[in-house]
């Protein structure tokens, strides 16, 4: 049987359920920190982007319902997550837009699902359903941990290309500058969620299942917009690394 | 390895070599005490002043310009919105709170919850 994991060990653990499946590293993710993407590609990528992010306070609504009223920490951490998604300044879905209207889309072809590939909507539908039906721990490490703390390295490498290549200005590429620096934080508070409430071996273990789980959809996320809008137009085959 | 310095509660992190690295995060991670509220670079909760070694952060951008107003001037960072990659000396005082409110979160409140009657 599993033994519990120490603080340092379990937070080990949690990174390296990451490591290999790292959305930054598969192809769309790629082709953009390398300048190969037009601003239609962008286009295509915040119709479907919002469909991922856009509910990201309503999966944390689930989550905090889900979290016992001892747990202070915790629900303030989601609360203020929340909060910051719709409320304490321009909302962030609105950030999206702005970005994707600069890249010629329109507010309402990004906000229509039917714009979005079936895998885009398979993570959404991921998403609602761990936060609706894990334990607040389990949730936290998988939509937090798994998926939100990866934001930074993803963003660090396409927003100077955004700027110094594309030519966006700063405001119209504000979602990414924000999301650098606010999911740094957003993960390191999640990680100190999941490593204090964790605390039995079947809860560690079901937060490193739904960590590489939440990185494996967001890959394939990832992925399926360069096999969906890039590679049918590329004269070379899709240069997908295999997962991990 | 490169280290920070938190001068206001005497702690010492060290980073790989090579890193950048974000000062609230580093600062969350091993408790060295900085306050902090929205993260998002509005509420200027965790201004840090730099003591030593602000050639060894990246250049503030548009967002911690603005909240910062002439602050900046005076050797202030946002810790939220800083990256280190190198030695640097940061002090703050343990009892502050955000920086005065710009007026815009209340104003967006306002357009959520009220009514136009409301606030005319």
């Amino acid at each position: 049987m599993t033994e519990l994991l120490n603080e340092q060990e379990f937070r080990t653990a949690l990174e390296d359920a990451i490591k290999g499946r790292e959305a930054k590293n598969a192809s769309f993710s790629q082709a953009w920190a390398n300048g190969e993407l037009t601003r239609e590609h962008f286009a295509r990528w915040a119709e479907n982007h919002y469909h991922y992010v856009g509910p990201f306070a309503d999966y944390l609504g689930y989550i905090y319902s889900n979290t016992p009223d001892h747990a202070t920490d915790a629900k303030d951490f989601l609360l203020q997550n929340m909060y910051e998604e719709e409320l304490s300044d321009v909302r962030h879905t609105d950030l999206l837009i702005r970005f994707a209207e600069a890249c010629g889309t329109t507010r309402e072809r990004v906000m229509d699902i039917d714009n979005a590939t079936a895998v885009t909507r398979g993570l959404q539908g991921w998403c609602y359903a761990v936060a609706m039906r894990e334990h607040f721990a389990v949730a936290t490490a998988a939509l937090v941990v798994g998926l939100e703390s990866q934001v930074p390295s993803i963003y660090r490498r396409q927003y100077p290309v955004l700027i110094e290549k594309y030519g966006f200005t700063e405001e119209e590429a504000e979602f990414f500058d924000l999301h650098i620096t606010s999911d740094e934080i957003h993960g390191e508070r999640g990680y100190q969620i999941v490593l204090k409430y964790a605390d039995t071996p079947e809860l560690q273990q079901r937060c490193l299942q739904l960590v590489r789980h939440g990185a494996e959809a967001r890959f394939a996320y990832t992925k399926a917009l360069y096999d969906t809008y890039v590679a049918p137009e590329s004269p070379v085959a899709n240069p997908e690394p295999a997962l991990a | 390895m490169p280290k920070i310095t938190f001068s206001t509660t005497d702690r010492i992190v060290e980073f790989p070599d090579g890193d950048e690295v974000n000062l609230l995060r580093v600062a969350i991670r091993n408790d060295c005490g900085i306050p902090f509220k929205c993260a998002s670079g509005n509420c200027g909760t965790d201004r840090v002043r730099v003591i030593e070694g602000a050639d060894n952060l990246i250049p503030p951008r548009r967002r911690e310009r603005e909240r910062l107003g002439e602050l900046a001037e005076q050797g202030y960072r946002l810790a939220c919105q800083t990256y280190v990659g190198g030695d640097v000396t940061v002090e703050w005082d343990p009892d502050q709170k955000e920086l005065e409110a710009q007026g815009k979160v209340y104003d967006r409140l306002k357009q959520v919850w009220l009514s136009k009657e409301d606030t005319a």
